[in-house]
């Protein structure tokens, strides 16, 4: 189904759907586009990516998974709550890692809480009108065109939005704010309007770097000077926290007799991920660890879940300290 | 307090760049951490900052008050904790007089806690006694620097260093330990910026200069002379600035010809000409900056390392403009902002001298206030359980970071009251009569002041664990028991106070932080602050040269350094707590070269024990071509290998830091 919602009612449309569900969406904090929870904030849909990506709503960097409770003896356990989530502004970048990371972690033996969070989760996309300068979805053929997993899509079409349904939640959706949304009359040509604004958007990314595709990308990473760029990485794990569909984890309990078994983001960039118990470490150099990184990203995640592991959103080029993480190194 | 997802921009606890963060709430716990894009990190961590909220919501926090009761703890009220406290103090106040008690302050507390931490300690209990872990680090630089230029501080912001045509390292791992301040400099070299390193340690900073010179440890003054007499020699001075606007130049002149680069390879174990590269690439740019740290500082000759590097800047005019400077890099988030509230036994705030400026806080705080010569950090205790009975230890672990542990643990145990506030249980809590529950940066308002005399705000993102509270309150709470009027309501409240005090601070308050942080001196509301210091002139008129000697070096067997590793922080009272950073680095090491642990017969792993003077420890030997033949590195993180067991008690003679940098110790193989 689609529908015209006019600029001005996205909040209003808001406001209602959170009778059922807590509206997480990106507002600027102190001038920085974040996502939190929505109190009635201006969204800020036009900024730049926020840097932790909502694939970090579903798994979170730092979770408890059960508190333990001892007493006499015997232990009792306690599971959080999950909440009811609508996220609002996910871009096709996003989506697209929220795909791979479902193949991945509701794969048997399902992660049960990664399960939970997903099933009470609803989502409106955001087809991305607004790439920034690293961006590189088109090039990975993620973006900026949304084309499934969501609940709802909108699309900026400058004056007002263009709103499709994805899934019975999205309708359930818009059969709450049924009067702020217009129907479209002229399907067709709302379509095509609708591609030509697309067409124009993945053109500009295309061209910023017209060279870049993934099979550049694959076939460059064993001709890099890995060595000399790992000079200057500092090991910090930065590109791992950020990247949305990084999802590797360890898992640690703290406090006796009472605590938390906590679950924490990892990073294969870090020495130690990668130790054995003996101590002997295959990976002890950064440039063994930079190569594994980017032959997990656009090797192994394809191969294991057929889609690939970088989505372009170019998170890891805006906090890599060293500058190294760029789409130039494949040129 | 916050049910939902929130996002609060704060700045980070670790070292002393001050990097903006972004904590991510979720039903009032911190899940997630990211950077802020602003100034000086714009969007970048190290790991430590990545991983911040493991330590936050530990489930070993200090939830409540503790006091001793024979072997054991037990729980206690806030105020039966306080009104104790206060009374044991007088007791110890009206038998042994004032001086008997010491405070030493927090680093990892705010300015507005350091405050008034230093009003308690002043005026309350009535003593200078007063110090902060500045005395272990920086020290030097605030007695060297402020007496050469007049502020004892970083002279330009960390982003001045794009500007810099030479940056000189010396004594700094800067990309371990100051990552952001790290960042700057590789930006700078990709923009064909050269780079020097002074280190014995082939750093990773050192991987990637233009020129490393691996001097033999405790050194720097026979190279940074020689270098300056280089550049004396070969015409590279700026002698308009020398004319207009230091004194003192000839008689360095005179004096230094005797540091050729001969004499000084000799001493440093760098080839001369390496010196002399060295000299030419620092004394003919355009704009050149010197970044240094503990490196520089820790020895006891530390003040005359510092005036070495003074003298160098001031005769090739590197100081006021963009790109040049001085950068002593501080290791603590609020290790600069503890100084500038007066945490030392003879500054009140904003480095007003106690001897000339006693009346006007005597007037301020309506109460009279000690004339006494207040003691230093290691000096207080030295004197422990002999002058000083009573002492007051907020956020910090001397039992771990102070020199010779077995002789400060001796000195805690001898007191007659300790009380220690902190977030988590440490070596030094063990033995404290009175431990206090603190909120730690997470879940406070302040303000904390960075490596780069950068002013910015905490914001509080989540509740305190249990009933620990702000330093501040604890601060004030005592304050009123002693009958000081701190009727303050918020953190903003001590900080209006501060300002009307302190002239480098008068124009900052809390309100203005909220757009942004603010670079002291900021005197009056409408001031921007002043990022580049000295561009007009000097505050003491005219800088001024001191000539300095490099000391005699002993041949030892194996000289010790003591340090951090990257992913570890101080005493690892955090860090160690944080599961990843703990699994980077979990246990001790000793960097050896391979060659000398051949002829030891030591392997990498092998147990090993270092024996000084001071102590003995075990620890296990990393062979690393990083150190050179004699030396050797180790962190001093770790209390299973506590490193400072074999530090020793020498102390500079003009600003009392002890000589930490530099240890004389026998290695041998474990059941060797």
């Amino acid at each position: 189904m689609m529908f015209f919602l006019e600029k001005k009612d996205l909040p209003e449309l808001l406001r209602r759907a959170s009778a059922f569900f807590e509206i997480i969406a990106p507002v600027l904090v102190n001038e920085e586009p974040q996502l939190v929870s929505w109190r009635g904030e201006d969204l800020a849909l036009r900024a730049p990516n926020p840097l932790l990506p909502p694939t970090r709503l579903f798994l979170p960097p730092r979770e408890t998974l059960f508190t333990y409770l001892q007493e006499s003896g015997l232990y009792t356990f306690q599971v959080p709550q999950v909440k009811e989530r609508l996220i609002v502004g996910v871009r096709p970048c996003d989506l697209r890692a929220l795909s791979l990371l479902d193949r991945i972690m509701l794969s048997e033996p399902a992660d049960e809480l990664y399960s939970k969070r997903r099933r009470s989760t609803a989502i409106i996309a955001l087809n991305c009108t607004e790439p920034s300068e690293g961006c590189f979805c088109a090039q990975m053929g993620a973006g900026p065109e949304a084309d499934e997993g969501f609940d709802l899509l909108l699309t900026d079409l400058g004056d007002q939005y263009l709103l499709e349904t994805g899934s019975p939640e999205g309708i359930m959706l818009t059969r709450v704010s049924e009067e702020l949304l217009e129907s479209g009359t002229d399907a067709e040509r709302v379509l095509m309007r609708k591609m030509d604004l697309m067409r124009e958007i993945r053109d500009r990314i295309m061209n910023a770097r017209p060279w870049l595709s993934h099979d550049r990308m694959r076939s460059r990473l064993r001709e890099i000077n890995w060595k000399s760029l790992s000079k200057e990485c500092i090991s910090c794990g930065g590109c791992s926290f950020v990247c949305p569909t990084c999802h590797c984890f360890t898992i640690a309990d703290l406090g006796l007799p009472d605590g938390e078994r906590i679950r924490c983001a990892d990073s294969c960039i870090l020495s130690g991920f990668h130790r054995m118990a003996s101590g002997a470490n295959p990976k002890a150099n950064p440039e063994d660890r930079l190569l594994s990184w980017y032959m997990e990203k656009l090797e192994y995640m394809l191969s294991r879940a057929g889609i690939s592991g970088c989505v372009g959103c170019g998170r890891c080029g805006r906090v890599c300290f060293s500058g190294l993480h760029k789409t130039d190194l494949f040129r | 307090m916050v049910m939902a997802l929130d996002a609060i921009e704060t700045t980070c606890v670790y070292c002393g760049c001050g990097c903006g963060i972004y904590l991510h709430v979720d039903n009032n716990r911190v899940n997630a951490v990211t950077p802020s894009l602003k100034p000086p990190a714009r969007g970048r961590l190290c790991a430590k900052g990545w991983l911040l909220p493991d330590f936050v919501g530990h489930p070993d926090r200090l939830r409540e008050p503790m006091m001793r009761k024979g072997d054991r703890y037990v729980q206690t009220s806030w105020s039966e904790a306080l009104s104790f406290i206060a009374k044991s103090l007088a007791e110890i106040k009206r038998d042994s007089g004032p001086d008997a008690l010491a405070v030493l302050t927090s680093a990892k507390a705010t300015n507005e806690e350091n405050y008034l931490l230093m009003k308690l300690g002043r005026a309350a209990l009535g003593t200078n006694n007063i110090d902060n872990v500045a005395r272990l680090c920086h020290a030097p630089t605030l007695f060297a620097l402020g007496a050469s230029l007049g502020s004892g501080s970083m002279t330009n912001p960390i982003e001045s260093l794009l500007h810099s045509d030479v940056i000189m390292i010396i004594g700094s791992n800067t990309t371990e330990q100051h990552p952001a301040v790290a960042l700057h400099i590789m930006e700078a070299r990709r923009n064909g910026a050269k780079i020097i390193v002074v280190d014995p340690r082939r750093t990773q900073i050192a991987e990637i200069a233009d020129l490393h010179l691996q001097i033999r440890p405790g050194t720097d003054i026979a190279l940074l002379n020689a270098i300056l007499n280089i550049v004396i020699r070969e015409g590279m001075i700026d002698e308009d600035f020398i004319r207009s606007r230091t004194d003192g130049f000839d008689a360095v002149r005179d004096r230094i010809a005797e540091y050729t680069p001969e004499a000084a390879e000799r001493i440093c174990g760098v080839p001369a000409e390496r010196i002399h590269d060295a000299a030419v690439m620092y004394g003919s740019a355009g704009t050149a900056a010197i970044v240094y740290a503990m490196g520089i500082t820790q020895h006891a000759h530390g003040t005359d390392n510092v005036q070495a590097i003074a003298n160098l800047a001031l005769a090739t005019g590197n100081l006021g403009r963009d790109g040049a400077g001085i950068y002593p890099l501080r290791g603590h988030h609020n290790v600069q902002g503890a100084c500038d509230m007066g945490a030392l036994p003879d500054y009140y705030t904003g480095y007003q001298r106690v001897s000339e400026f006693r009346e006007k806080f005597e007037a301020a705080w309506n109460v009279e206030l000690p004339e006494s010569h207040g003691r230093t950090a290691v000096e207080i205790m030295g004197s422990a359980g002999s002058e000083i009975r009573g002492m007051y230890i907020s956020g910090e672990n001397p039992a771990l970071s102070y020199p010779n542990g077995s002789r400060i643990r001796k000195a805690l145990e001898s007191l007659d009251l300790l009380v220690v506030a902190d977030i988590f249980p440490t070596e030094t809590t063990r033995m404290a009569d009175v431990v206090l529950p603190i909120a730690s940066f997470a879940e406070k308002y302040g303000t904390v002041t960075s490596t780069e005399r950068k002013v910015q705000l905490i914001r509080k993102a989540i509740d305190p664990p249990g009933s620990a509270l702000p330093e501040w309150i604890v601060a004030a709470k005592l304050l009123e028991i002693f009958g000081i009027p701190a009727g303050y309501d918020s953190s903003a409240d001590v900080m209006r106070e501060i300002a009307a005090l302190t002239p480098s601070y008068g124009g900052i308050t809390h309100e203005r932080l909220e757009r942004g942080g603010i670079h002291w001196p900021c005197p009056t509301e409408t001031h921007p602050g002043t990022p580049v210091l000295y561009r007009d002139g000097f505050p003491r008129g005219r800088a001024l040269f001191r000539h300095v000697d490099q000391r005699r070096c002993e041949k030892e067997m194996f000289t010790l350094i003591i340090g951090r590793s990257q992913y570890h922080f101080h005493t690892g009272s955090m860090t160690r707590r944080v599961c990843i950073l703990e699994r980077e680095v979990p246990e001790a090491f000793v960097d050896i070269n391979p060659e000398d642990a051949a002829a030891l017969g030591i392997r990498n792993g092998t147990g090993v024990i270092l024996e000084s003077g001071s102590g003995t420890i075990r620890a296990r030997a990393r062979l690393s071509d990083s150190v050179n033949s004699g030396t050797l590195f180790m962190p001093f993180h770790f209390r299973e290998s506590p490193a400072n067991m074999l530090t020793g008690w020498q102390l500079d003679p003009h600003s009392k830091v002890p000589a930490l940098k530099i240890t004389s110790v026998s290695i041998r193989r474990e059941g060797a």
